[in-house]
């Protein structure tokens, strides 16, 4: 796919908010769109999705099937999570039995066979944001394109989130995903476009080294001693969190990575 | 597109408020039919002229119902042209079911009677002339209805304005001795038609003027749509 010569602006007398993108993905390709907030990079995965037509220039070579996960979900929908994702299936295209199937097969692999008689809009944030991965995938889709895909996901679904890049790649499909969280870190092989001033450029690592993120437990009192040490054998410390199931609880600070 | 036709029907019907345009047009038919018995082409003609407004006001409802980023996923699903179609046949779907009960409404309550006098026209031409005049005003309170939708205007005053402003308009401009009565789909006309002389070129013109006007209608729907992304 290619986004070839991209303006945009949201009014007529607007700003620009994307200037002259030229830009090419292909198959089994992943990027990651990174930039400041409010520098368009939503409005660039829109652009490449479908959803906003470019004021000037076009984009080519879209895939026919492409998933989109916004990056809210829009829960005020008067669905129970089944009856939406079986009507998102159909919509997509697939026949009642398979659309049955993929509906059982994602909500269990997401962990939503708990709110599968759920309505949407008593669903938590995290439960939602599932949801609309869910409604992604139901069709392998040939570009997928995810907008803070980890926003208010638990640990166990953030893991998954790979995995599923990992699994639309496989199948020769492109990724593009927003973040701006440091979780794109579990995406090493990843190109690494940047956004500003309504323009894009590719960052290229200064060396061929791919990346791995190992995860480390220690006791709670060594910790301050461990991230020093880590540190200064020149390793990048991500985050410290409480324990293996629960959130983040202190971050270092950006001065002090790597 | 069925699926998406049918998700939208559902989540129209699902959230309630269907409820509003349908109780609005049977307090209108009510009161129009509690006045006394009348023939069914006259009384069908003026049924069509109520209806327009609510017709189209149920037309912005349904399509306001959908989250506009659920609007976007059925956009990135189906492509733009059959996300607006499926928007378009969802809401003329919902209209036919009113103008159903429309149709149906006067004879539970009593409100027609049959000829009276040897020139009044039999209760089937009634009939058939009161069905045309409804499925007349359908295309015409859809466009409007979707030129009026928030995905279209954007805000919910815009919204307002157009659906008032089409509804009076249809009224005004339709008047005999308008002066610009093209302007207006020509439910007016329907409805002086069904109660006076109605000639097969009459019926012809007339449908074909609604069309046209409800397809230049439905040419600024999907132009506003294109400019608001």
């Amino acid at each position: 796919m290619r986004l070839e010569n991209v303006w945009l602006r949201y009014h007529r007398r607007g700003p620009w908010v994307l200037r002259g993108i030229d830009v090419r993905i292909g198959p089994g390709e992943v990027a990651i769109v990174l930039g400041r907030n409010g520098v368009g990079k939503s409005t660039l995965l829109q652009v490449a999705a479908g959803v906003l037509r470019p004021g000037q220039g076009r984009v080519s070579d879209r895939p026919e099937r492409v998933g989109w996960v916004p990056e809210r979900f829009p829960a005020d929908q008067p669905f129970t999570v089944t009856r939406y994702l079986t009507g998102m299936a159909r919509v997509a295209g697939l026949g009642r039995a398979a659309a049955d199937e993929a509906v059982a097969s994602w909500t269990d692999r997401l962990g939503l066979s708990a709110f599968r008689s759920v309505r949407l809009p008593e669903l938590s944030k995290g439960t939602a944001q599932k949801v609309g991965l869910a409604q992604a995938m139901l069709r392998p889709p040939g570009l997928l394109v995810l907008d803070e895909p980890w926003e208010g996901l638990d640990a166990a679904t953030r893991e998954l989130v790979p995995e599923l890049i990992a699994e639309v790649l496989a199948a020769d499909g492109s990724v593009l995903v927003s973040d701006h969280r440091g979780e794109t870190v579990r995406l090493p092989a990843a190109r690494r476009w940047l956004v500003a001033d309504g323009s894009l450029s590719e960052e290229t690592s200064s060396t061929d080294e791919t990346i791995a993120v190992v995860e480390v437990a220690v006791p709670a009192a060594r910790v301050a001693g461990t991230v020093a040490r880590l540190r200064a054998e020149g390793h990048q410390v991500l985050r410290v969190r409480s324990d293996a199931s629960t959130d983040a609880v202190a971050e270092p600070a950006a001065g002090e990575a790597r | 597109m069925s699926a998406l036709v049918r998700m939208r029907l559902t989540g129209f019907l699902r959230t309630g408020r269907a409820v509003a345009p349908l109780l609005a047009g049977l307090i209108t038919l009510g009161t129009l039919y509690g006045g006394g018995r009348a023939q069914p082409a006259e009384a069908y003609g003026v049924s069509a002229v109520v209806l327009f407004p609510v017709l189209a006001w149920q037309t912005k409802i349904l399509l306001d119902v959908e989250p506009d980023v659920q609007r976007r996923l059925a956009q990135v699903t189906v492509g733009v042209a059959r996300e607006r179609l499926a928007g378009l046949l969802a809401a003329g779907v919902a209209a036919l079911v009113t103008v159903a009960v429309a149709l149906l409404f006067p004879w539970l309550v009593g409100g027609v009677s049959g000829p009276v006098d040897p020139g009044d026209r039999s209760i089937p031409v009634g009939l058939a002339l009161g069905v045309w005049a409804h499925l007349l005003v359908v295309p015409a309170a859809v466009a409007l209805g979707a030129l009026a939708s928030r995905a279209s205007v954007g805000g919910a005053g815009f919204g307002v304005a157009v659906l008032a402003l089409g509804g009076v308009g249809a009224v005004v401009l339709g008047l005999s001795g308008s002066v610009a009565p093209w302007l207006a789909p020509p439910i007016m006309a329907a409805a002086r038609t069904t109660g006076g002389d109605a000639a097969a070129l009459t019926l012809l013109g007339l449908s074909v003027w609604a069309l046209a006007w409800s397809a230049a209608v439905v040419g600024g729907y999907l132009w506003r749509r294109r400019a608001q992304g």
